[in-house]
């Protein structure tokens, strides 16, 4: 499989996987919305120095990924393409906070390197808690639950189609390059004088594809003005456990946020 | 699937259209359609035939003439209504299936028309029936094999119980399995159907009648074995007679 080919089959197997039966994908997509959400607003709100108050954050993922049994490093191998950018996310931060922390064992440990640290956790947390929320529920579901928060009809749509653009434009591209390899043999990737008609090609045949599905969702009584126009998936009624599931992690996640967990363990091993 | 309603009818007068205004696709059209008809309408590549179909469902609005779907003027403000009662098969069934499984898809339509989800399920598992593909209806949309899509594309306009359903080349990718099953499904139907196709062999086995069009007008309008059969005609048109008869010796002549 080529890189494009490649892009499209892992867009299917999320898509299979979001869809499939596991007890996490059973849960209400609300609810999965919301605790998303809370986290990530948790999350990002911890002080830029309070990186042992952070850490305790990471329980959400950790236990949702052991008890769900969702595999791991599938998920690192996806979300390696973002790991780079949050890695510079703080790059610059040890150079302009010079300012000493504390000390790890006999090296001193500045506020920047700290802050950076932190950035660098928020990011990946935030980034975990999102592909647990897509590897469980499928764009569908998602875009009903952010329905039900009112956001608007017309944005909850163009998200939906923008998700069913990219696998189409990924096929087109994918087909292109192809036709293209099969006539110049010998070269690799697409030589610069072809770079601007294959664009337009491109563009102008997603555009069409795109058009015609449009015009199928309008003779299926689509109507992008009308506010409850499109409805996205069949709803999910929550059972009891389901309740519990949100007042659980609601009301965990907040406890992480004010009480510095990792501290007080920390403290009460090195008193015993 | 509901009980048809009778009168059941199109009609076209003088119609004419064209995507670019100085060049015309269609001119001056004049048809009728009534209850129950099986028709084709066939044409070399480019002669019109997919754009009358897209007129029938109001894709484009602006022509000249009037078209009339059961007394009902197609124009914009009528094409909700004109639309429950026309379901449109695309020729390339990726452009129907839009949504992650086939249930969601075939369930697109009596959802946005705001049907109850009960009544949505009896509905899409009612679709599916007709077309033999229950078994798929958990199923992801882009792991069905060609012929499946063509039959999760119909279901989706089924699901709206249509009085009406025209199909843009409805064969073309599908293998003679598939094309056989196809055929026979069709034929099942009661419905009004409107078969655009250069498929000569599959208009004959699903059409009474045949329209054929070149250059954007009707040349002829008439029984499908006269027509069909017609071989000066369809050559004169850019088409040929239908496989079955042109006699196998004729594949291996010159």
């Amino acid at each position: 499989m080529n890189k494009l080919e490649n892009a499209v089959y892992e867009m299917n197997l999320l898509e299979e996987q979001a869809g499939g039966c596991g007890r996490l994908n059973s849960l209400p997509a609300l609810f999965k919305v919301i605790i998303t959400v809370w986290y990530i607003l948790l999350t990002v709100s911890f002080h830029k120095y309070d990186i042992f108050g952070l850490l305790g954050m990471g329980i959400y993922p950790l236990v949702l990924f052991l008890i769900y049994e969702i595999p791991f490093r599938q998920c690192i191998k996806r979300i390696k393409i973002i790991l780079p950018f949050l890695l510079l996310a703080g790059i610059a931060n040890p150079l302009l906070d010079k300012n000493i922390l504390g000390s790890l064992g006999n090296r001193q440990v500045s506020g920047g390197v700290v802050s950076m640290a932190t950035l660098m956790l928020k990011g990946l947390f935030t980034v975990l808690a999102g592909y647990l929320l897509i590897v469980s529920t499928s764009i569908e579901k998602i875009c009903g639950a952010l329905r039900k928060f009112h956001m608007p009809s017309i944005l909850v749509t163009m998200i939906l189609l923008i998700y069913r653009y990219i696998s189409l434009l990924l096929k087109e591209t994918n087909r292109v390059m192809q036709a293209y390899a099969l006539r110049a043999p010998g070269q690799k990737g697409v030589g610069f004088k072809a770079w601007g008609s294959l664009a337009g090609l491109l563009l102008l045949r997603s555009m069409d594809r795109a058009e015609n599905v449009y015009e199928s969702m309008c003779l299926r009584g689509f109507d992008g003005s009308r506010g409850n126009s499109f409805q996205y998936t069949a709803e999910q009624k929550a059972k009891p456990a389901d309740y519990i599931w949100l007042l659980l992690w609601g009301t965990g996640l907040f406890s992480l946020r004010i009480v510095p967990l990792l501290t007080i363990v920390g403290s009460l091993l090195v008193k015993g | 699937m509901r009980e048809k309603m009778s009168h059941i009818h199109i009609t076209l007068s003088n119609v004419t259209f064209g995507y670019e205004k100085n060049q015309k696709i269609l001119k001056d059209i004049t048809l009728s359609f009534g209850e129950n008809e099986r028709v084709g309408i066939i044409g070399a590549n480019g002669a019109g035939k997919s754009t009358l179909l897209k007129l029938l469902v109001g894709l484009y609005t602006d022509f000249e003439g009037s078209i009339r779907v059961e007394e009902i003027p197609v124009e914009k403000k009528m094409l909700s209504r004109i639309r429950e009662k026309i379901g449109y098969v695309f020729q390339d069934s990726d452009s129907q299936l839009f949504m992650s499984t086939v249930y969601d898809d075939v369930a697109f339509a009596p959802r946005n028309y705001g049907f109850s989800e009960e009544e949505v399920e009896r509905r899409v598992n009612e679709a599916l029936e007709a077309v033999h593909i229950s078994y798929l209806r958990d199923r992801h949309t882009y792991k069905l094999s060609g012929g499946e899509k063509k039959l999760a594309s119909i279901a989706t306009i089924l699901s709206m119980t249509p009085d009406i359903i025209l199909m843009d080349e409805p064969s073309v990718a599908l293998d003679p399995k598939n094309r056989r099953n196809l055929i026979q499904i069709l034929n099942g139907f009661g419905h009004l159907k409107i078969i655009a196709s250069h498929d000569l062999d599959f208009i004959m086995d699903t059409c009474s009648r045949v329209i054929l069009i070149n250059h954007g007008r009707v040349i002829k309008d008439g029984p499908a074995g006269e027509i069909l059969t017609d071989k000066e005609l369809l050559e004169s048109n850019g088409l040929e007679l239908p496989l079955r008869f042109t006699g196998r010796e004729s594949l291996f002549s010159s």
